[in-house]
């Protein structure tokens, strides 16, 4: 049979392809590092260290006021700015400037000639540091600024200083000028930098000089972007994964890096057009009986509960079954921390995901979150009841109900010709439903042996939890150990509040063919074995020394029998002639003979062969002579 | 049937004895040695054991190829047999024989352990 696709068909698989690409994009980042209420005060802690010189009194001052917070005493710390101010370095009139601005009632007043230094140091000559510190202070000052100056010679420098601490610190300087200067290109650079950073993983986006250098970037993007107007051109998973970055660390290495977090952290809390939503539940997300709130902590980046917001959930939905519990039900705002109570809905015990959305203002970013909750219960046990069954049926069930927590008064004996048996029920105590938790197990502990084995029990269709005991088929398990018994029900689950552990009742079992019961050993592994000796390679049994020297004799014996049939026929050595090539030849003879006994005791084959190569040749140059003057001998005797 | 036996084995004796040339008979002699030399070695070997069995291989592989290549010389000197052997002259067939004999005694005494 042939399928053809229809129109309709085309149509829609096309829209659940479309709506299937729009669920992912739905998918938006939220926040996996923030601060907590503990983080905030630790980096107020860290500003508030007593100052050593006017730079740490910069941080320290500026940093704080970022966090909402004044220094412990200003007047002391003016008076501390005043007295350490050095009128001729453009660095620390910027500190000065700065933090005096940030304490109440303290001013700094300079000379002309400080005023005209300040104005000289904004040239194309100057770094962009000296640049933004002179603009700084001018600007923190109360004196006039040529903006248009400025711009000129930021842009200068931009295009000879291109680094990433350079561009953050024009961009820094540009929102301390006039408004109706030319900053369209200075803004271009917030594009070109965010170009810069490195995403690690999809989680963290921040720049390789480091921590310090994506939060001052961050605060100075923000401060020239609040300035001018217009929205930085950064998406909201950036602006996520920049949060990611920036709180990620919780304790800080120097003044200059809590400072650029405190920076970074005000920044991101109070700009015009990005606030990164924090949601936490409080404590573990978990609702029961006893507790029916759920509570949710909904901050900015500073840990600041946002009181203005309304706080919804879109829909949460049963994990197991996926139903719908509740939609668009709204959280109550106490004490700063929104709740809602999840209890009056009646939820089963499981696992239900939370999709929550915090509205209520148009800056928000990850403000739809995902939650997983947890509802937790307490088991109650119905209907235990215990009963020893024939195993040919001929005789009546005998049942026996026990409540829990009491125990079983009379033991139930058990014998190779009958079952034991157990039904119980498992219901949520408040509501009846019936559960089935992840485990149930039957314990049977032998006091006198130690011994315990462990059964699991099974719920039928109808949730209705059955165990049996064949004493004749299990006494493999018991190794056939009879005697008594104590039968333990344990229940337990990840949403149960109170897990079960139940001594039912005794059992006393009987197994056929027991020998003599002998306490169990517990097997311990962790005893030093028996030592195992090595056995050396016996060498090879030899024949006794008589037996191989009688053999060594006789395998020599046919020389004597060669020397003596050669006497017997005649053979001699009165052919000999004495010259040097035939002398050689059996010098060089007998020295290869004399070299293959030094090669069977001293030698390896590769010495041999070079020993052998030159006595070898000069042999046979000797040899080859010798027989040649032989045969001219034989042929001149021959021929005659 | 014995008594024909005998009557050839002495008549060959006869024959070798007077028509073999001096120098044929002291190579004959030399294999007469080089066997019996073989023979020995493999009596030890089946009456004792084959341990060391690698001496014993070196030690029986050298007699039989001293005693192949004594045959060879043996065949190469006999005038008889010159018309087979025409670019090989007696000369030649020992240089043959001992350049030969020092491989064997190469590879022997390596083995023998």
């Amino acid at each position: 049979m042939r399928c053809r696709y229809t129109g309709m068909e085309t149509m829609w698989s096309l829209v659940s392809l479309l709506v299937f690409v729009l669920a992912l994009e739905a998918q938006a980042l939220t926040p996996s590092h923030y601060l907590v209420a503990s983080d905030v005060d630790r980096l107020q802690a860290v500003l508030s260290q007593p100052f050593t010189d006017l730079k740490s009194a910069y941080f320290s001052v500026v940093g704080l006021s970022k966090l909402g917070v004044s220094v412990a005493d200003s007047n002391d710390a003016c008076s501390f700015i005043k007295a350490n101010v050095d009128s001729s370095s453009i660095e620390a009139l910027f500190y000065a400037a700065e933090a005096s601005q940030a304490i109440s009632s303290c001013e700094i007043h300079v000379s002309n000639e400080t005023r005209d230094s300040l104005h000289a140091a904004v040239s194309e000559d100057s770094t962009v540091s000296q640049i933004h510190q002179a603009v700084s202070a001018l600007s923190s000052l109360g004196l006039p600024l040529a903006s248009q100056e400025v711009v000129s010679a930021l842009k200068a420098r931009i295009s000879k200083e291109d680094n990433v601490v350079a561009i953050t610190l024009a961009l820094q300087t540009a929102s301390r000028l006039s408004q109706q200067a030319e900053l369209g290109e200075i803004l271009e650079e917030i594009e070109d930098l965010a170009a810069r950073l490195d995403d690690l993983g999809g989680v963290y986006l921040q720049f390789e000089e480091g921590l310090e250098a994506t939060a001052l970037f961050v605060s100075a993007a923000y401060a020239l972007s609040d300035h001018v107007d217009m929205e930085p051109p950064l998406k909201e998973d950036q602006v996520i994964q920049l949060v990611n970055s920036i709180f990620s660390k919780k304790s800080w290495d120097s003044l200059s890096e809590a400072f650029s977090v405190a920076s970074a952290a005000a920044a991101l809390s109070n700009n015009r057009f990005h606030k990164p939503v924090v949601v936490s539940a409080v404590g573990p997300a978990t609702v029961s009986h006893s507790h029916p709130l759920l509570q949710l902590h909904v901050t900015d980046v500073l840990c600041q509960p946002l009181s203005s917001a309304n706080v919804l959930v879109e829909s949460a939905t049963s994990v197991a079954s996926k139903a719908a519990i509740l939609s668009q039900t709204p959280f109550t705002l106490r004490d700063g921390i929104f709740e809602l109570n999840f209890m009056a809905s009646k939820p089963a015990s499981g696992y239900y995901q939370f999709s929550v959305a915090v509205t209520g203002d148009s800056r928000l970013v990850a403000n739809h979150v995902e939650l997983k909750v947890k509802v937790s219960t307490k088991v109650a046990i119905n209907n235990m009841d215990l009963s020893v069954v024939d195993k040919d049926q001929s005789i009546g069930t005998k049942t026996t109900r026990v409540e829990y927590p009491n125990k079983g008064k009379a033991s139930f004996i058990a014998d190779s010709h009958q079952n034991f048996a157990m039904t119980f029920q498992l219901v949520d105590e408040t509501t009846g439903v019936e559960l089935t938790p992840h485990q149930t197990f039957v314990r049977l502990h032998n006091q006198k042996t130690g011994q315990e084995v462990v059964f699991v029990a099974e719920p039928d269709s109808k949730n209705l939890y059955k165990f049996e005991l064949d004493t004749a088929e299990r006494k493999t398990e018991f190794d056939s150990i009879s005697g008594t018994y104590a039968l333990y029900l344990m229940v337990g689950d990840a949403t149960l509040e109170n897990p079960v552990l139940w001594n039912v009742a005794d059992v006393v079992l009987k197994f056929p063919d027991e020998e003599a019961p002998s306490t169990v050993q517990s097997k311990n592994l962790y005893v030093p074995k028996p030592e195992i000796q090595h056995l050396f390679r016996e060498p090879e049994k030899r024949p006794p020394t008589v037996l191989s020297n009688t053999f060594t004799a006789l395998v020599l014996s046919p020389f004597l029998l060669l020397l003596i049939l050669w006497f017997k026929l005649g053979a001699n050595i009165s052919n000999f002639s004495f010259s040097p090539s035939s002398v050689l030849f059996h010098v060089g003879h007998a020295a290869m003979l004399g070299l293959m006994y030094v090669y069977w005791t001293h030698l390896n084959m590769f010495q041999t062969l070079k020993y052998l190569a030159i006595i070898g040749s000069l042999t046979f140059l000797a040899g080859n002579r010798m027989l040649a003057q032989k045969a001219v001998k034989r042929y001149s005797l021959h021929h005659l | 049937m014995s008594l024909s036996v005998i009557a050839v084995i002495s008549r060959f004796l006869e024959e070798y004895r007077s028509s073999t040339s001096n120098k044929l008979k002291v190579i004959d002699a030399y294999l007469l040695y080089i066997l019996l030399t073989g023979a020995f070695q493999f009596l030890y070997c089946l009456l004792v054991g084959t341990f060391p069995f690698n001496s014993f291989l070196s030690g029986f592989i050298s007699s039989v190829g001293s005693f192949i290549l004594a045959v060879c010389l043996r065949i190469q000197i006999n005038p008889q047999n010159k018309g087979d052997f025409l670019s090989v002259s007696p000369e030649r067939a020992f240089a043959d024989f001992l350049f030969a004999h020092t491989v064997l005694h190469l590879v022997v005494v390596n083995f023998i352990g």
